[in-house]
């Protein structure tokens, strides 16, 4: 056991802040919007086809804001340009220059033969664009797995934890945006419940899916080497156990889970609830990973 | 062969770095040289003292632990650079390009050792380079030419009959987090691992 005692130090500064936990809640929410619009448009799920619409215009919108936000947090950025200019193949972040170039383009040609009721053409973009928006929330895990120094980060199941809580986090907009857009802005103001109920249960066992990843990361780095042990205690019992334990998974999915799946708690208000809190459990969820890895001191 | 040292050729030239604690006296002239030589401005540091105490009066000793670039043999953070701006030299050395860096504190986030930091008036990361600038005139780094008891040991360990080769070879050296493969090239002689554990949360 350590008893020294620190005299002097250098403290390391914030290298990935607040900024970049909004800009992988934004490319989550983006991600998981556009793969619910292509379960009409690219696999031909009719019971689904209102989706469509509301997806791929969520997806593009929160794809063009998510970058400002790597504005924002970089020191330099009228240097961006440099991004494409200067290519290092091994950077997850040189992959993602690219994938968040094409994957708005792909959302923008999807959607406007979607408008033009081109089923064929938009089917088409539509399946092109599933690897793409895997691919630009998957680089965004692989960001974390490659930042080295922390162990919260460095861990194979960073890039599928985040692709499941960003499916998590669409399909809960996706429900409340729909519930939005039926209520105010449609021609009959009517409800599509069926349709609530299903993304609802959806919802619900992706949840689950997404539990059990947060419980094999936890559990791994608890026997694991002891920045990895440091890392889970301090989720588990340390500064982060309120955001961890109680925002992110107990009102964030644990409480979402239980009001959709059972079918006695299941209704219009109570589906609203659980969408909202699953939307601010994945925020915390990102804020966690992000400002939480970066927590413990390295040296 | 140890293996931090086992990917290195013997026909290339490796700079490293060796820091002998039993003579540190924890004086931190190394500190102030480095940011007199290199400029560096106010809240950050380059190269620093660690201070640990440990133990309880009068069975106590405070511990320093010089702290530099690792210029590591395979860093991570050239790996990660987006803009190839994190650039290892063939002699070993990694240094930023200030004109090419744009400030995405990817490499901050991937280094192990917390060596880089963003400079708060022009907003690109900087690192200690082991002064590249007085290696390439023939002089030793302001770290090792300032440190009053010689505790720092400079030169290409490739060179079987450089100082640093034979004093590499003739001591027990260590270096911090080995574990990490990156293969770091400041090598230390007495490094208490304790020392290097204890951190204290904010």
């Amino acid at each position: 056991m350590v008893d020294g005692q620190i005299l002097y130090n250098v403290t390391q500064q914030e290298a990935f802040g607040i900024f970049i936990a909004v800009y992988f809640y934004l490319t989550g929410l983006s991600a998981g919007s556009f793969i619910l619009s292509t379960l009409a448009y690219g696999f031909g799920m009719e019971k689904y086809k209102s989706l469509g619409k509301v997806g791929v215009i969520l997806a593009t919108v929160l794809l063009i804001i998510a970058p400002l936000f790597l504005l924002l947090h970089i020191g330099v950025p009228h240097r961006a340009w440099h991004l494409f200019v200067y290519l290092n193949f091994e950077s997850p972040i040189t992959w993602g220059s690219f994938l968040l170039i094409l994957y708005p383009i792909n959302c923008i040609v999807y959607g406007y033969f979607m408008f033009k009721e081109q089923r064929k053409t938009a089917r088409l973009f539509g399946l092109i664009g599933i690897p793409l928006a895997v691919s630009v929330h998957g680089y965004t895990g692989f960001i974390l797995a490659f930042g080295k120094a922390r162990a919260l980060w460095n861990t194979a199941l960073m890039p599928i934890l985040f692709l499941v809580s960003a499916i998590v986090s669409g399909i809960a907009l996706m429900i409340l945006v729909c519930i939005i857009k039926d209520r105010f802005f449609s021609r009959q103001k009517k409800l599509d419940y069926p349709l609530l109920e299903n993304l609802g249960k959806m919802l619900a066992w992706i949840i689950v899916f997404d539990l059990f990843l947060v419980l094999c990361d936890i559990l791994v780095l608890l026997i694991s080497h002891s920045d990895a042990q440091a890392a889970a205690h301090l989720l588990l019992s340390g500064k982060f156990f309120p955001l961890f334990l109680i925002v992110e998974n107990l009102l964030g999915k644990i409480v979402p889970f239980v009001l959709l799946s059972v079918p006695r708690f299941r209704n219009l208000a109570t589906m609203i609830i659980a969408s909202l809190l699953v939307i601010i459990g994945i925020f915390f969820m990102r804020y966690v990973v992000v400002i939480g890895g970066e927590f413990i001191p390295l040296i | 062969m140890r293996p931090d040292r086992k990917i290195m050729k013997t026909d290339k030239k490796r700079l490293a770095m060796l820091i002998d604690l039993r003579k540190c006296i924890g004086c931190n002239t190394c500190a102030v040289a480095c940011k007199a030589e290199n400029n560096v401005p106010l809240s950050v540091w380059r190269s620093w003292v660690k201070r640990v105490e440990k133990g309880t009066y009068p069975h106590a000793r405070e511990y320093f632990l010089p702290i530099v670039c690792n210029n590591c043999e395979k860093p991570i953070c050239v790996t990660v650079c987006p803009v190839k701006a994190s650039i290892q030299r063939p002699d070993g050395i990694v240094y930023v390009d200030p004109h090419r860096c744009i400030g995405c504190r990817y490499c901050m986030a991937s280094c192990p050792y917390g060596v880089r930091h963003i400079n708060p008036v022009t907003k690109i990361v900087e690192k200690c380079f082991w002064c590249h600038h007085r290696v390439d005139a023939g002089l030793e780094p302001a770290c090792v030419l300032a440190c009053p008891t010689g505790a720092i040991l400079f030169g290409d360990s490739s060179d079987p009959e450089s100082e640093i080769a034979k004093a590499l070879a003739g001591n027990a050296v260590q270096v911090i987090k080995a574990e990490l493969g990156t293969h770091p090239q400041a090598f230390y002689i007495g490094l208490d691992q304790e020392v290097v554990d204890t951190k204290e949360l904010e």
